[in-house]
């Protein structure tokens, strides 16, 4: 079954340009979604339901660490967000891993292709969303 | 202004059952305030809406709009062109916005998506508190910009009780106690003596009405 | 027990005073508050009754004490205004002084989401000094809110209570004043186990007249245990109890607290005694009536005076 994750992701990650981001989706093919974002506060949660909505299982947002976010508190008003997604799509009877946030802990250096692979892991053993079962995913 | 929030999604599934063509309605102004029915939070409720949906099975179209008001006749005029395309709306606008839309469009069932709390502020990002109970006889003046009527459990005019604890309220201690705060208040101001006068019986009636109230200006009528 | 008003005639003649507590039952059995009465004859010149306290739905105070009045006792009407609206309120005030009851004590009550009707709306009209002012009225001048006469003014010996050990603090004396001058005659004041405190209180109260204008009685309980003294200390708004008092109880043992507890309350009668300005006491030892005669006793109030 094929799978789509989302990713949003704080280009302050480290190893995300706009290279890495090409080499990244010609790896995965159309089994994921990059989205960059100039401060992972920048997300709204509707942002995260429409990703679920139209086109992905799954969707994460990947932050800086915490204290080290260059607006002071985007990322932690991003966890704050994704947990009111994520009592969204739970009303409904999606698995709230659906919406999950990778915070980076201090002097986690990570790539983006690093931390894309780890999430694509897990995500994966999600099954395929309902939200697809009877009706095609929007391109 | 008016505070709401959203009613549990569960509750809102069964009221739109019925529907095959729902027009979520936003309304941009108090609720959108208090991050509950305006633009954004439309968006949100009619995508999961649209999910759920998808999910079950359903045939059902989920279309949102989001009104600069809900409960100004101009504004909801607007929807004149499009109402012919759904059978039910779906309003995140207060009480007020809910009927006044259901006022003006009778044919059409309007489904409140929030429940409807109380006339406060935003004392700080991410907290609204109620803080006027529209009793339409404002004593804010003797009670220095504190209202003993909203914000004292007992609303007692001549407080406090035996329940004030280190300025909290025995019946709800995340709350300041009112009475402390009027006395805080009205020191700053040397106007404590104010309290010294026995505050007579409040004339609920300019609350109650006869009904629900109304208010008739001929001067800003066409 | 004398006949009816011997509280205010009792305290009129300056004798110390002495009223009790009285909760009405969870259910319609007359009987059971009848029993408890039985403890408290002879033994006190008045005895309360509370209203539906702490929110919980019990016999109706008024009811209650139209039952003691008819086993010869004399009662204290409480009224809360938390569950009537005005109209009802001056209505009960007429309906018991018509089964001759004429001691009513006015109250703000426990707010509703205490008890066991949450959901319950609080009515809170009036609050209490509007209400005291309101019996005041239908008393002295026979009319009720609005200026309406009555046939009949209701003879009330009016009361309120009062919480030296309240927040705010430096408010709590304005507030006696303000209830004295709405028109209480007589003041109960919440269970008292820090004298230094309230011979503080009864200082500034004295300093201000008050205690001319109005008979104050002291409230006290008799501590049952240890632990509820502690209970009282942590979780009851509007309390003070001294770690002395919580020591005193802690150091004896278990069956034996009851007996300290009322040692220390025989204790604090004594010293209310000597505070001047300090009228009588109201003992409140509720589900613990039989504690009162005892009390009583020992704190030589014992017999109560007859009147005329």
């Amino acid at each position: 079954m094929e799978r789509v994750i989302a990713f949003f992701y704080c280009q302050n990650t480290p190893s995300s340009t706009e290279t890495d981001r090409q080499m990244l989706e010609k790896k995965y093919g159309k089994n994921i979604r990059l989205f960059p974002i100039p401060c992972s506060g920048r997300l709204e949660p509707v942002h995260i339901l429409r990703a679920l909505e139209s086109f992905t299982d799954a969707a994460y947002l990947i932050t800086c660490p915490e204290g080290t976010c260059r607006y002071f508190e985007g990322n932690l008003r991003a966890r704050k967000r994704v947990i009111r997604a994520q009592q969204f799509i739970t009303a409904i009877g999606l698995e709230k891993e659906r919406a999950g946030i990778y915070m980076r802990s201090a002097g986690n250096t990570k790539k983006l292709s690093e931390i894309v692979e780890e999430l694509f892991e897990i995500a994966s053993k999600l099954p395929p969303s309902p939200v697809f079962r009877y009706s095609e995913r929007e391109v | 202004m008016i505070t709401a929030e959203q009613k549990p999604i569960d509750e809102i599934r069964k009221m739109i059952a019925p529907y095959k063509r729902i027009l979520v309605l936003g309304c941009a102004s108090c609720v959108a305030e208090c991050a509950a029915g305006g633009e954004k939070e439309t968006a949100m409720l009619a995508s999961t809406l649209r999910m759920a949906a998808r999910m079950n099975q359903e045939d059902v179209v989920i279309q949102e709009k989001t009104l600069e008001r809900q409960c100004v006749k101009d504004f909801v005029i607007l929807l004149d062109d499009i109402l012919d395309n759904y059978d039910a709306i779906l309003s995140l606008g207060c009480g007020a916005g809910v009927q006044a839309v259901a006022d003006m469009y009778e044919d059409i069932p309007v489904i409140p998506a929030l429940n409807t709390e109380f006339i406060g502020e935003t004392k700080d990002q991410g907290l609204w508190v109620e803080n006027c109970l529209g009793c339409g006889d404002c004593m804010l003046y003797y009670f220095g910009g504190v209202c003993p009527l909203a914000r004292c459990s007992k609303h007692l005019l001549n407080g406090p009780c035996g329940g004030s604890k280190d300025g909290r309220c025995e019946v709800n201690p995340d709350i300041p106690c009112a009475w402390q705060l009027i006395i805080d208040r009205l020191s700053r101001f040397n106007a404590l003596d104010r309290l010294e006068e026995i505050y007579p019986p409040k004339d609920w009636s300019k609350k109650q009405g006869k009904g629900p109230r109304k208010i008739i200006r001929e001067d800003q009528q066409k | 027990m004398n006949s009816s008003h011997s509280l205010k005639q009792i305290l009129g003649q300056g004798h110390f005073a002495v009223t009790a507590e009285c909760g009405p039952p969870k259910g319609a059995d007359p009987e059971i508050i009848l029993k408890k009465a039985e403890y408290l004859k002879d033994k006190v010149d008045a005895i309360n009754v509370t209203d539906n306290q702490t929110a919980i739905v019990r016999m109706s105070s008024l009811a209650a004490c139209a039952l003691l009045k008819s086993a010869g006792l004399e009662p204290v009407l409480q009224m809360v205004v938390r569950d009537r609206n005005r109209i009802a309120l001056q209505s009960d005030i007429l309906g018991a002084a018509a089964l001759g009851i004429q001691n009513v004590l006015c109250l703000s009550g426990d707010h509703q989401s205490f008890g066991n009707q949450p959901q319950a709306v609080g009515v809170f009209d009036l609050d209490s000094i509007q209400f005291i002012q309101t019996v005041k009225a239908m008393r002295d001048e026979g009319v009720i809110l609005g200026g309406e006469s009555l046939s009949k003014a209701p003879d009330i010996f009016i009361g309120a209570a009062a919480n030296p050990f309240a927040d705010p603090l430096s408010f709590r004396v304005t507030r006696l004043a303000k209830k004295v001058k709405a028109g209480a005659d007589f003041i109960q004041t919440q269970c008292i186990y820090n004298l230094d405190r309230f011979r503080s209180w009864m200082k500034q109260v004295a300093d201000r007249g008050l205690a001319e204008q109005t008979y104050i009685l002291g409230g006290v309980t008799p501590l049952k245990s240890a632990g509820m003294a502690k209970y009282m200390k942590n979780r009851v708004a509007g309390m003070d109890v001294p770690d002395e008092i919580i020591k005193r109880m802690e150091g004896v043992p278990k069956d034996k607290q009851r007996e300290e507890g009322i040692r220390i309350c025989v204790e604090t009668i004594e010293q209310l005694k000597e505070i001047p300005g300090v009228k009588g006491v109201h003992i409140m030892a509720i589900e613990w009536e039989e504690a009162v005669g005892e009390i009583a006793e020992r704190a030589g109030l014992l017999p109560r005076p007859a009147v005329e």
